[in-house]
């Protein structure tokens, strides 16, 4: 059970995120929607402790996440995995190393500073790596990959550190619809097969309405809904964005769009 | 231009020549300040320095006696002569053995020099990079440790070292290691901080520490620059190891300052020769070797 | 777990380790690496005795620079640090001059005998070889010992590099200007002054102010040879052990240093700012 209690993160005068408090039963894939600036990107990375909260309070199955410090704080980004936009390789290591990154936290560091892994853990990233057909891609430089390919990389890479939690920053916003496919189709297969949690953040509502299990929308840092794909209508959406969907979904492929060149 | 041209001039070109004719004015005025700030900064030079027109002219044939006399004298007839024959190649390089020993040893000072000082920056580095250090106070301290470092030249450091450590090699090696520590400390912080963080992030976000994160995230983005900062620090360290021997610090400097001072002509330009073939391979060498690594780690980033 | 090992290690055998090839290579690297940085460690005597006498000679020093002090000779201090500023000005602007026709001479755009552009490139990797102090040694002792000596060996060892840069600048000059300039019916010597002059004037006054600051920095030294500036000054101070004194030359070279750079970092600024905003 993950429980955000009333979690705000202030840059300067902005409230990226305002006050947000929910509660995410283990196992459950939930989508947050939005606008780009919307919160959504805040709000997953302050889960993972990459940006620290303003105010507020995470708590995972009882324990205090917000107050980890040091070797625990490293524990607990192991246990809550995430995936970026930008997939956020190491590209000019090869794929079966970038995914061994995600066994770092669990191994001494003078080993793991010389990069000394463990036949064992090569064989788990392999596996990994086959679980999304990629095995044969292993030896290659991360940079050679297509996006799609990178994103399953960076899937494997969070599957290596064995965690409860997944958190995906627009994983597919980057990405052409049919590779968007796979890398949804992938989530949902670890959602379902492994158990573990899964929040997402998609610009997309078919796409959420499509995978998820419950939907979050956000706007100007506040949760505006939370209920099922079927609970958001075509209404719902023009109630809490003004706009009907085309239209939110044209502003929303914009904001995304930019960033779409740092990929290559 | 005549009265009559002016005449059936339009207001439009009246404009257009007003402000030509401005611009001109503007730039014969920022000449005319040049002018007047050089000059003087000439003068007072000149005069501080005791480097007048008449005292370059007068030392101008001194000058050129001191660098014939440096040339060796050469005949075609015994170009191939022995170490006793006069005007041969040999007798000019009479103690060539020696002096390409020295040669070897100022080239191993730099390369170990180069070494030492790298492997400190590449530890100060990671701190002194803006986009990663853990705090700012640790980013201040160790930016301006490095500046420290790299302000003062080589031949303060062997001077003072010299006194500390000894006459040699030794003190010689730890002065330039302690500039080459500054100098790449910078370069390599600066090549860090072009860095792409979405790796640092990926490292960070799966637990890695921060010394991990360095490893793994940055490292393999920055090594190809980190090499080609490191050999061509290496080029410009065999030209101080050459000259650090002038205060006792070793090499083939101490050498160079002796037979300089006791005007043994040929000699110098023997050595200075040597010198000279000795830096040139070495920075054709490293040339090759920093095209090779960037072809295949791929390009600088 | 150990049967999935076993199957992708047969399938895949490069991902658990280098081939035994690679492993004996990389052994023998790392071996001649190390047997070369004990060989050159032994040599030169890095023995922990050494290095520890050596520090704490150091620390001793250190603590008797504490506090820095101008000592009684301070007009003399003042007056090295002025004669090294003098000295790397001149130097750098007489170079300067002079590397202007010899950057002609050396870009293709205006000599086209190849041979002769290659030996005179040739000739200007000799002299960066040659280390400024070497240039100072000798040139005190052709005019003797003073400022003189310093101002020379700076024109020396610089004229080359500058004269190589110059030629680069030359080189890539755009060639519409003066191309421009012959069709308008100039001559070739109007086509430098007119066509070729404007574009590289700001480029080359930019590389003498950066050449005028690393300048600063060598003629802070030259002086150890004899020639000239704040050189001799710091390294009497040594030969007597007035570490105090030596802490207060120190830290005025840096702030000297920095001070020039300031200044001269503006102007370029400035220069190049002002070539940016020149309509194409």
């Amino acid at each position: 059970m993950l429980q955000i209690q009333s979690l705000t993160r202030r840059f300067g005068e902005r409230t990226a995120v305002n006050e947000v408090s929910l509660s995410i039963p283990a196992g459950q894939m939930v989508g947050v929607i939005g606008r780009s600036g919307a919160g959504k990107s805040t709000l997953l990375r302050m889960l993972n402790r990459l940006t620290e909260p303003s105010s507020g309070r995470i708590l995972h199955d009882g324990m205090d996440v917000t107050a980890l410090k040091g070797q625990a704080l490293r524990d607990w980004r192991t246990r809550c995995a995430m995936i970026f936009q930008q997939f956020n390789l190491v590209q000019r290591l090869d794929v079966l190393t970038n995914v061994l990154v995600g066994r770092l936290n669990h191994r001494p560091l003078i080993s793991s500073l010389l990069g000394r892994f463990t036949a064992a853990e090569r064989a788990m990233a392999l596996e990994a790596l086959d679980r999304f057909d990629l095995a044969d891609q292993a030896l290659q430089r991360a940079d050679t990959l297509s996006g799609g390919q990178q994103q399953r990389v960076a899937i494997a890479r969070a599957l290596m550190q064995q965690p409860r939690v997944i958190l995906a920053d627009e994983p597919i916003a980057s990405l052409d619809p049919r590779n968007a496919k796979v890398v949804m189709d992938a989530l949902r297969d670890v959602n379902k097969r492994d158990g573990l949690t899964v929040l997402v953040n998609l610009h997309h509502l078919d796409t959420a309405r499509e995978y998820c299990d419950r939907i979050v929308a956000m706007q100007a840092g506040r949760v505006m809904f939370d209920g099922t794909p079927a609970e958001l209508t075509a209404e719902k959406v023009r109630e809490i964005y003004g706009v009907d969907e085309a239209e939110f979904h044209e502003q929303a492929e914009e904001a995304v769009r930019p960033k779409h060149t740092v990929a290559a | 231009m005549s009265a009559a041209f002016h005449t059936d001039i339009s207001p439009v070109v009246a404009t257009g020549e007003a402000a030509f004719q401005a611009a001109r004015q503007q730039r014969r005025l920022a000449t005319l300040v040049a002018i007047a700030v050089l000059v003087p900064c000439l003068l007072l030079a000149g005069w501080v320095s005791e480097a007048w027109p008449s005292t370059i002219w007068a030392g101008l044939p001194r000058i050129g006696e001191y660098f014939w006399r440096i040339l060796p004298s050469l005949s075609l007839d015994h170009l191939f002569g022995g170490t006793k024959t006069e005007g041969s190649l040999a007798f000019w390089f009479y103690r060539a053995p020696e002096w390409l020993w020295l040669l070897f040893e100022t080239a191993n000072m730099a390369a170990l020099a180069t070494l030492m000082g790298s492997a400190v920056s590449l530890v100060l580095a990671f701190p002194a990079a803006r986009n990663l250090s853990p705090s700012p106070l640790i980013y201040q301290l160790t930016r301006r440790g490095l500046e420290a470092l790299r302000t003062v030249p080589e031949i303060v450091y062997a001077l003072i070292f010299v006194w500390a450590f000894g006459v040699g090699a030794l003190a010689g090696i730890l002065a330039i290691a302690l500039h080459t520590a500054g100098a790449n400390g910078k370069l390599f912080a600066e090549a860090i901080e072009n860095t792409d963080l979405g790796a640092w992030d990926g490292v960070r976000s799966a637990g890695g520490s921060w010394a991990l994160a360095c490893r793994y995230a940055i490292l393999p983005q920055v090594l190809p620059n980190l090499i080609s900062y490191f050999l061509l620090r290496f080029e410009v360290n065999i030209r101080s190891a050459s000259v650090v021997g002038f205060v006792g610090a070793g090499g083939i400097g101490a050498e160079l300052y002796q037979v300089i001072s006791f005007n043994y002509y040929e000699e110098i330009s023997a050595i200075i020769l040597l010198i000279i073939l000795a830096v040139a391979s070495i920075d054709l060498l490293s040339e090759r070797l920093r095209h090779a690594i960037i072809g295949r780690l791929g390009g600088p980033a | 777990m150990s049967a999935s090992i076993e199957t992708w290690r047969a399938r895949l055998p490069a991902a658990f380790g280098a081939t035994r090839a690679q492993v004996m290579t990389r052994r023998l690297g790392w071996t001649a690496f190390l047997l070369w940085l004990a060989a050159v460690l032994w040599w030169f005597d890095f023995t922990p005795v050494r290095l520890w006498n050596g520090l704490s000679g150091l620390g001793v020093i250190i603590v008797m620079m504490i506090p820095p002090s101008p000592g009684e000779l301070w007009v003399e201090i003042l007056k090295g640090i002025a004669e090294s500023v003098a000295m790397a000005f001149l130097g750098t602007f007489l170079s300067a001059t002079v590397a202007i026709p010899l950057g002609f001479l050396g870009a293709g755009n205006v000599v086209t005998a190849t041979l002769l552009r290659f030996s005179i490139r040739r000739v200007f990797d000799g002299f960066r070889g040659v280390d400024q102090l070497i240039w100072a040694l000798a040139f005190v002792r052709a005019v003797g010992l003073g400022p003189l000596a310093g101002v020379l060996a700076i024109f020396t060892a610089d004229i080359a590099v500058l004269a190589k840069l110059y030629a680069e600048a030359i080189e890539n000059v755009e060639r519409r200007q003066s191309e421009g300039v012959i069709a308008a019916g100039g001559s070739k010597l109007a086509a430098l002054r007119f066509g070729v002059l404007p574009q590289v004037l700001p480029v080359m006054l930019a590389q003498a102010l950066y050449f005028f600051e690393s300048n600063t920095r060598s003629a802070a030294i030259l002086g150890v040879v004899g020639a000239g500036g704040i050189g001799l000054q710091i390294a009497e101070r040594i030969r007597v052990r007035h570490w105090d004194e030596v802490a207060f030359i120190i830290i005025l070279m840096i702030i000297t240093v920095g001070v020039i750079d300031w200044i001269s970092g503006k102007v370029r600024r400035k220069l190049i700012g002002e070539r940016g905003r020149q309509p194409v």
